[in-house]
């Protein structure tokens, strides 16, 4: 048998097997690829997966919620970006909060920088920033006379709508004031508010071989490896014997 | 879990849970922006996303605004509309000014994207000027793209829809 027959029959083979035992591999690496080029599209940087296994695996200290904040039959509950607004998640990313207060119309949360306002149905309704506030950090907020009173280094201030602020004096403010969680609350919310990874993330990651940790990408390269010689091999055996066959 | 691979993703979770109090590069604050269009910065006014709006909103954004109230502030035919929309990953801030229906000027205010900021220049927002709605709350031009900068192009767009939208609602609300 001739040399060049030789390495054919060994080009052949081997093509077929490093096939055969990368598909999967190569049929994953096609599919979260093709996923994360539409990811934007399909919502998975706003999903998140929240397991206390993925929070381990990436490291991710949990933080236990601590306190609650109540004002009327509305409830509050924070822990690793999370806010648990009266049993519903409220979303991601969220920053820690300074206080809830209940209003005839409307529930309003606060946190240094903003405020949240919610109708009863818990549907968010505005959330005013720095712009839109008279001044922030906001230390606390608390209600009077049934309007929504700040608390903040430059003074006192009261609204009726949210929208429009005058100043106030500090007296009869009924202030929104954590309310320490027992030890079978803390349990029940931290289970609740457990942190989590995006799904982008976590596809990005599992893509790119570094969900597995260092040896991950490298191993990710070895299939890039791998792929390079199935298309090289593919192509001399598609090229070779044609190319025989012209010369005949 | 092995300690190197905690070691490798720590980092990523710690810039994921950064990005989330990222505060983008600011152009001009908004407040900024409103009292250079108006001389100072009028009282805001509300204009509520009722389920029929919100329908409308949809259709133009793709998915249910993320608050009930939209805050804005005019002046006569003048509006004026802060808008928030996501690019790829991140929250848009851009300022849209709105005279008779028609965009008179765009600002892009806060940009948190990594890429994409050519959409502040303007060679791109000047496309936007006297743009109106069209049929199917479109706007009455092609705008033309920005090659790296697709979904930013598209948020751009959309707001521009949007604010022309709920410029047009306002007035209803008004004299309706």
């Amino acid at each position: 048998m001739s040399p060049k027959l030789l390495l054919l029959l060994f080009l052949r083979r081997w093509h077929a097997r490093i096939g055969f035992a990368a598909v999967v591999f190569f049929l994953f690496l096609a599919v979260t690829g093709v996923i994360l080029n539409h990811a934007t599209g399909l919502g998975l940087d706003t999903r998140y997966v929240h397991a206390a296994w993925l929070a381990r695996w990436y490291g991710l200290v949990p933080e236990s919620p601590r306190h609650a904040f109540r004002s009327g039959r509305h409830d509050l509950v924070a822990a690793n970006g999370r806010w648990l607004l009266d049993g519903q998640i409220s979303g991601e990313r969220f920053p820690a909060p300074v206080g809830l207060v209940e209003l005839p119309d409307m529930m309003v949360v606060a946190t240094s920088a903003s405020l949240y306002i919610y109708g009863k149905d818990g549907a968010l309704i505005d959330r005013l920033e720095k712009g839109a506030l008279p001044a922030t950090p906001v230390q606390a907020i608390g209600s009077g006379a049934q309007r929504l009173m700040l608390r903040t280094a430059s003074g006192t201030f009261k609204s009726s709508d949210a929208l429009s602020w005058q100043p106030a004096p500090r007296d009869v403010i009924a202030w929104s004031a954590p309310a320490d969680l027992s030890v079978a609350e803390r349990d029940r919310y931290a289970k609740l508010l457990e942190p989590g990874v995006s799904v982008q993330r976590l596809l990005l990651d599992l893509h790119s071989g570094r969900f597995a940790g260092r040896y991950g990408p490298l191993a990710v390269d070895l299939l890039a490896v791998f792929l390079a010689v199935l298309s090289l091999s593919g192509a001399w055996l598609f090229l070779k014997p044609r190319h025989r066959r012209e010369r005949r | 879990m092995t300690r190197a691979a905690r070691r490798l993703l720590a980092p990523l979770a710690l810039a994921v849970a950064a990005s989330g109090v990222a505060q983008g590069q600011v152009y001009q604050e908004p407040d900024a922006f409103i009292a250079e269009v108006f001389g100072s910065k009028p009282a805001p006014k509300v204009l509520w996303l009722t389920k029929d709006i919100q329908e409308q909103v949809v259709a133009i954004l793709g998915h249910p605004p993320t608050q009930l109230r939209q805050r804005y502030w005019s002046e006569g035919a003048k509006s004026v509309w802060i808008l928030e929309e996501t690019g790829k990953e991140e929250l848009i801030t851009a300022g849209f000014v709105v005279v008779g229906g028609r965009i008179d000027h765009v600002r892009v205010l806060v940009y948190r994207e990594s890429r994409g900021q050519e959409v502040r220049q303007s060679s791109f927002v000047k496309q936007f000027k006297d743009a109106k709605l069209a049929q199917g709350n479109r706007l009455d031009r092609d705008i033309d793209g920005i090659v790296g900068a697709t979904l930013s192009v598209g948020a751009m767009e959309r707001m521009a829809r949007l604010a022309l939208l709920f410029d047009r609602l306002s007035h209803d609300k008004v004299h309706g």
